[in-house]
């Protein structure tokens, strides 16, 4: 898994590549998990995303939890076609806020 | 011992004295004479006789009469009748006479003189000739409970009168009759319950009867009935017609009592014997309804399916009339519902055609067909919750290879060992297509290892099973959408066993085996690390969403089956999951 991290309009934007798997999860966690600390609108790009497991979807669901807990802002963009798979399995795509592109999902409050 | 009479010998206070002894001592003996007498016969008339004789005798009256309370306690009727004349039969109103007089105030009485008492009733005097002159009665009851009265008549001695030692030994006895008149009147119920649990277990097996005998395992029909009670509402049949042609059928009678059985067994025959000669289900149902009409039993009808096999070439023709829509099991693992084109049988006047009972015809290609009462789908499994035709269609995919007995068998023992009471009678009919050239092609299918990987269980290791996982579904044409939710699962399942199985301080490998079969793909995931509790795998959708929870109701959703086996060598966990997939170039779907 590689992530960049941007700065924009005033939101930290994280966008994952490869594969979030019990691997790298941990990794991913950390990172969504910093953002919160000088940022509460964050965006994650999803869309280099090949391969994403429970433990990378755990990871997602903290830092919504995070963001909730500090007012915070969380959106899920661009999501790959197997990410929106374990997201739908998993009953999950209903709780994140998606959004097509990352342009969107800066244009809205999360 | 001497049977020395009361009042016998009056000379001395010692001789008294003598006497009394000897009374006490007549009474034990009477009273366990009576009590012996009274508990081998359980028969009621024989044992008030015995009892009244027993009395007469002791007491040293001519004659008595026992009477027993009947019509609701309006009428005395004797029963017994010791002395010069039997009076058995004679009927006095309760509250006529002196016996009359005794049960309805409850108290009993010493007659010196009859002709003195305005009660006395001399009718029966009358009628028999025989002279009373003193009587002794007292009432019977149990449990405060009136039965009757015991009169004795003229006592044997010079002055022919009773005393009030003669009446506390009768009030004695008579409350030991009366004790044993209840115990016989038990009896008779017991009796005449068991004579009715004997004919309704004839009747059980009657009805059993017309239920065909288990066929041989080749056989492409199997069916089972497993009544909630006795009787059962529901049947099915089966029978052979020449060229290979085998008729079935299925059906649930409304209700569920002896009135419903009959019904059930009425339609039963029906079927068989109309059977032999009209060739058409839908025809045959329309002929059964006629029947059932001409003779309607009032609010009851009869669900019902039936259809022929054809053997040589797998083809069935089916009807169905109100009943719950059998299902076909194809071969690639989908299940289609045959709905009712008409109404139960017993209602209206129905015609077979497409305005009313249709005929449809079907291939099975290698599949099977299920017919079933609601008593299935609407069974209670162990949690209370119903089994449903999602939980029917679980239990028969999962033993889709086993032989139709294996799979219907299967379906009953979910249904019957859940430690609930049943309401509703269990009834399921398998028809499969068993033609022996289809066999040969299954079974010349021999499942395929296209994989076997051992990798460390480590975190870094899942990424190259995956990549195997892929290859695999790859070289069995798995197509696309399929082959990225088998790598999710197996995915889910290699995480679990990298994360739950061997913990933090034990390491080991894992082996991942991948076989294929006639479109389903077999995963067997083996470790080595200490058996796992199958309680903590079951899909549980979690509250607090945790990765772990989250696979396992991930793999579920994803896999058709997902089992725990054995493991080879009795070590570690065995995990096998299955998926039938959608193949790219192929017909089957």
């Amino acid at each position: 898994m590689k992530h960049e991290i941007l700065k924009r309009n005033g939101a930290t934007i994280v966008a994952f590549k490869g594969e979030i798997d019990l691997e790298s999860s941990p990794a991913a966690r950390k990172i969504l998990l910093r953002c919160f600390d000088n940022n509460s609108k964050v965006v994650v790009d999803l869309s280099g995303v090949t391969y994403i497991d429970s433990s990378g979807v755990a990871s997602l669901v903290e830092a919504l939890q995070a963001a909730k807990k500090n007012a915070g802002q969380f959106s899920l963009a661009a999501v790959s076609e197997p990410t929106r798979r374990v997201l739908e399995l998993a009953r999950l795509d209903k709780v994140f806020t998606l959004y097509d592109s990352v342009d969107k999902a800066l244009d809205n409050p999360a | 011992m001497a049977n020395i009479p009361p009042g016998g010998d009056r000379r001395s206070p010692l001789a008294f004295d003598r006497r009394k002894t000897a009374m006490v001592s007549t009474h034990l003996e009477l009273l366990s004479k009576m009590s012996g007498h009274l508990a081998v016969t359980l028969n009621l008339e024989e044992t008030i006789q015995k009892a009244l004789d027993l009395i007469v005798k002791f007491v040293q009256a001519e004659g008595g009469a026992l009477f027993l309370l009947e019509e609701k306690f309006a009428t005395l009727v004797c029963k017994a009748s010791a002395g010069p004349v039997d009076i058995r039969g004679i009927r006095l109103k309760s509250g006529e006479g002196i016996v009359g007089q005794c049960v309805t105030n409850n108290t009993s009485r010493i007659v010196k003189d009859v002709r003195q008492d305005p009660n006395f009733d001399q009718s029966v005097d009358e009628s028999t000739g025989f002279q009373t002159r003193s009587i002794l009665c007292t009432p019977m009851t149990v449990n405060k409970q009136k039965v009757g009265a015991i009169e004795l008549v003229n006592k044997r001695t010079e002055d022919g009168l009773f005393s009030e030692t003669d009446l506390l030994m009768l009030q004695t006895l008579a409350s030991a009759a009366a004790l044993a008149i209840n115990n016989a009147h038990m009896a008779e119920e017991l009796v005449e319950q068991e004579r009715v649990s004997r004919e309704l277990e004839l009747a059980t097996e009657m009805q059993r009867s017309l239920l065909p005998d288990t066929p041989s395992d080749s056989f492409p029909v199997f069916g089972t009935n497993l009544p909630a009670n006795e009787m059962s509402g529901d049947f099915y049949d089966f029978f052979q017609l020449d060229d290979g042609y085998i008729y079935f059928s299925l059906g649930d009678v409304s209700g569920k009592g002896m009135d419903a059985a009959l019904l059930m067994s009425k339609t039963a025959s029906l079927f068989r014997c109309l059977g032999k000669t009209i060739h058409e289900p839908n025809v045959l149902l329309a002929t059964i309804n006629r029947e059932l009409c001409e003779t309607a039993i009032h609010g009851m009808f009869v669900t019902m399916v039936c259809g022929l096999l054809d053997t040589k070439t797998g083809s069935i023709t089916i009807a169905n009339a109100g009943h719950e829509p059998p299902l076909i099991h194809a071969r690639d693992g989908t299940f289609t519902a045959l709905p009712a084109s008409a109404p139960p049988l017993g209602i209206m006047s129905l015609q077979a055609g497409d305005n009313g009972i249709r005929a449809e015809t079907f291939h099975l290609e290698g599949g099977t067909l299920y017919i079933f009462t609601d008593g299935v789908t609407e069974g209670s499994l162990e949690d209370g919750s119903r089994l449903g035709q999602a939980g029917f269609q679980d239990i028969i995919r999962e033993r889709r290879d086993l032989p139709i007995a294996a799979r219907i068998e299967a379906v009953v023992s979910t249904l019957s060992n859940t430690g609930r009471k049943r309401h509703d009678d269990i009834t399921l009919l398998a028809v499969e297509d068993a033609r022996p050239e289809l066999r040969n092609t299954i079974d010349s299918v021999e499942p395929v290892m296209v994989a076997r990987h051992t990798f460390p269980a480590r975190a870094e290791a899942l990424h190259t099973v995956r990549e195997v996982v892929n290859n695999a579904c790859e070289a069995c044409g798995c197509e696309p959408e399929d082959a990225t939710d088998i790598i999710i699962a197996v995915g889910e399942a290699c995480q679990n066993v990298v994360r739950h199985a061997y913990k933090d301080h034990d390491t080991g490998d894992a082996t991942l085996e991948i076989y294929c079969k006639d479109g389903i793909l077999e995963f067997r995931l083996q470790d080595s690390a200490r058996p796992v509790d199958r309680e903590k795998v079951k899909p549980v959708w979690p509250k607090e969403l945790g990765p772990g929870g989250l696979g396992v109701c991930l793999i579920h959703d994803i896999m058709d089956q997902v089992d725990y086996l054995p493991p080879p060598k009795d070590q570690g966990n065995l995990l096998r999951m299955v998926k039938s997939i959608k193949r790219k170039n192929s017909n089957e779907t």
